[in-house]
């Protein structure tokens, strides 16, 4: 008779990330671990083979061979698809988040089709120069980006004016809920799988989340800027009245204003500021940055600094996340 | 409600503290001339010399111990006409200050030999090893210390293998110092120096000389007629007419093992994170979904599957603070559930 396997015990040794060394560096007591989450980075769900010939011990072998990484100490490079709790076990559809491109006044990517450069892009410009949305004295069309051409005019806008926040052609807007014709949006959304908080993750260096309505200059309150200088902003239904999370009633089909298909659950609107240093320096656009030509106000072509970076955003609850491929864009020269 | 964080509560998370322990070999080949002396690093203040376990000019060189040499003002052996008499007095009182401390009127005490204060023998001549902190870590084990040396002869001949060694210290060691816990060397059964366990420092008696009414230490570590150096001294000529670099040179030569054990104090925490069946058995990974279907998932009845790979321990503001890897995926579904101890060591 053989011995049982008493091996039910996993014991793991864990490491300090950077925000976490700097927190008990701080002494200020707010190196206090209070919760768990548990991630799956390195799975890829596609190799999951639920037809394989051989039965079911079969279908995840690919998945329970993948090598798995050692740790990153890096805070923002590691858990970056959380496993989720949801207490019903016969789900078959879950919630995603998407860029809602087809309603009136959003922002959209740029096309790879314009030709201009890599596209799919949000583009944010950085200072008055590159903007010149209103008549400014001693300033010319040549150095503004024109927003009606490609690549900054798709079929919607695709440039957010960082300085001149309000006079912002579109808004940044994320729909939720599950993305499946097999479901009608007239459903409603299970009230476990509606998100009601959202995490947006920014460079800190490079830009702000702004309020998208009213004013549209109110820069949101930061949740906490991390040692890399990502500053984590939380937004939740219950408490912004609207302003950037709201409910989705439209129960519309799919098309003319929505993007999920199927039962929508919540939507998250915002402007993106540029900061002060890409406002009144190169400095970061030199460092991190390069240079490319785009048609100018005037209809010619200037030469603009640009920053690529990532703006991701995540449901607090569901784990869905976005990651936007933002542009930071200021007016260099005219040849 | 969906959720991707479970709160840990007070039972979930339990302290340890675990002693770990290293071997400690030091060859003597390495402190008396494989490298030619480079790794030996001497200063112009001759108050004490350095070793290195690689020529010290080099990167990969680590610091071994220092040695240096003193006596008291009350040794027999004290002179102003000695070599280097004021830095001898000098470091004797720093050592035995820091690790002997101060009598009821504020005097430095001087190292006693069986460590009962208040009488007895006493080390007035004193050759001090210091060991790294690298090596020693938060402690040396006790009991498990031994240097050998050649005790006798010449300076081109040394004689006289002598191993001394802090026997029985693990059940029988002192607690008087201001340094901590301190054990007493023997030659056999005769007391020859002490060690300080925590401190990491080795006192060897270099001389027994004594003074009135009271008395010096009843052994010393070299035999009194030993010639350390080339120019024929032996150790009371040493202690006398040599500068501390000198001497500790003419201690180095003659030096031919030490080891001991060294103890790390690893204070942990353990964060038991339970993955209950209904907890995380669905997952946000990308590849989940295709356009809003779980892949690994046919029909509703069939059970979800989600694979850990990585767990991460976050503050309230859900920043990551720590994180730690499985070695290979494990398959969750709501059939399993884990207890997955994580441990973070401090």
């Amino acid at each position: 008779m053989a011995f049982l396997d008493n091996s039910g015990d996993i014991i793991l040794d864990a490491v300090l990330t950077d925000a976490g060394r700097k927190r008990l560096a701080k002494a200020d007591g707010t190196f206090k671990i209070a919760k768990f989450a548990l991630g799956d980075d390195e799975i890829d769900y596609g190799l999951y083979d639920k037809t394989n010939a051989s039965g079911s011990a079969y279908y995840d072998l690919s998945l329970l061979q993948t090598p798995v990484l050692e740790a990153f100490t890096n805070n923002t490079s590691i858990l970056k698809s959380r496993l989720i709790s949801i207490p019903q076990d016969n789900l078959l559809y879950l919630p995603v988040t998407k860029l809602n491109n087809v309603a009136s006044g959003v922002a959209e990517l740029s096309s790879t089709s314009n030709n201009v450069d890599a596209g799919n892009l949000i583009y944010v410009t950085a200072d008055q120069n590159t903007e010149n949305t209103n008549t400014v004295s001693g300033l010319t069309n040549n150095t503004a980006v024109n927003p009606d051409v490609a690549p900054f005019k798709n079929t919607k806008y695709t440039v957010l004016y960082g300085l001149s926040t309000k006079d912002s052609l579109a808004t940044i807007r994320i729909d939720q809920g599950l993305d499946t014709t097999a479901i009608p949006p007239s459903q409603a959304l299970d009230s476990s799988l509606i998100e009601n908080q959202y995490i947006i993750e920014i460079d800190n260096r490079l830009g702000s989340i702004v309020t998208p309505v009213g004013d549209k200059t109110t820069k949101a309150a930061i949740s906490y800027i991390d040692d890399d200088n990502i500053a984590s902003y939380y937004f939740s239904l219950a408490n912004d009245n609207n302003v950037y999370v709201s409910t989705n009633d439209d129960q519309s089909t799919s098309g003319g204003t929505q993007v999920i298909a199927g039962p929508r659950g919540t939507t998250l609107k915002f402007l993106i500021g540029a900061s002060l240093d890409l406002q009144q320096s190169t400095y970061l656009f030199e460092l991190l940055g390069a240079t490319q030509s785009y048609t100018n106000k005037a209809g010619t072509t200037s030469t603009y600094y640009y920053i690529d970076t990532i703006i991701r955003v995540t449901g607090a609850q569901t784990g869905a996340s976005l990651d936007l491929p933002i542009r930071f864009l200021k007016y260099k020269s005219t040849p | 409600m969906a959720s991707s964080f479970k709160t840990l509560l007070s039972s979930d998370v339990a302290q340890t503290r675990t002693l770990l322990n290293e071997a400690i070999p030091i060859t003597g080949s390495i402190v008396s001339g494989t490298y030619s002396d480079n790794n030996i690093k001497t200063f112009s203040h001759n108050m004490f010399e350095s070793v290195y376990d690689y020529p010290y000019a080099s990167s990969s060189a680590n610091h071994i111990f220092d040695l240096t040499l003193g006596y008291c003002s009350g040794s027999g052996l004290s002179g102003s006409s000695n070599t280097d008499h004021t830095k001898k007095i000098q470091v004797y009182n720093q050592m035995a200050q820091v690790l002997a401390g101060f009598d009821t009127d504020r005097k430095v005490r001087v190292f006693d030999e069986d460590g009962q204060l208040g009488g007895g023998a006493k080390l007035r001549n004193c050759l001090f090893i210091n060991f790294s902190r690298l090596l020693v870590k938060d402690e040396i084990k006790k009991g498990s210390f031994t240097l050998q040396y050649f005790a006798s002869g010449t300076f081109a001949s040394p004689s006289g293998l002598t191993t001394i060694q802090d026997t029985n210290a693990q059940n029988e060691y002192r607690v008087n110092s201001p340094a901590g816990e301190y054990g007493i060397l023997y030659n056999s059964s005769t007391p020859v120096g002490l060690i300080y366990y925590q401190a990491g420092v080795v006192v060897l008696s270099m001389a027994t000389s004594s003074v009135s009414g009271v008395s010096g230490s009843t052994s010393q570590i070299f035999a009194s007629g030993a010639t350390l150096d080339s120019s024929g001294r032996t150790p009371d000529m040493i202690i006398t007419g040599s500068n501390i670099t000198a001497a500790s040179d003419a201690f180095r030569h003659r030096l031919y093992n030490v080891s001991f054990n060294n103890t790390t104090e690893l204070n942990s925490t353990i964060y038991f994170c339970r993955a209950n069946t209904s907890d995380f058995n669905y997952s946000s990974n990308p590849t989940y979904l295709s356009g809003s279907k779980i892949v690994v998932k046919n029909a509703t009845t069939d059970e979800p599957v989600s694979y850990i790979t990585t767990v991460g321990l976050y503050s309230t503001d859900n920043e990551l603070l720590a994180v730690a890897k499985l070695s290979e995926p494990i398959k969750k579904t709501p059939s399993t559930e884990f207890t997955l101890r994580v441990r973070l060591d401090y």
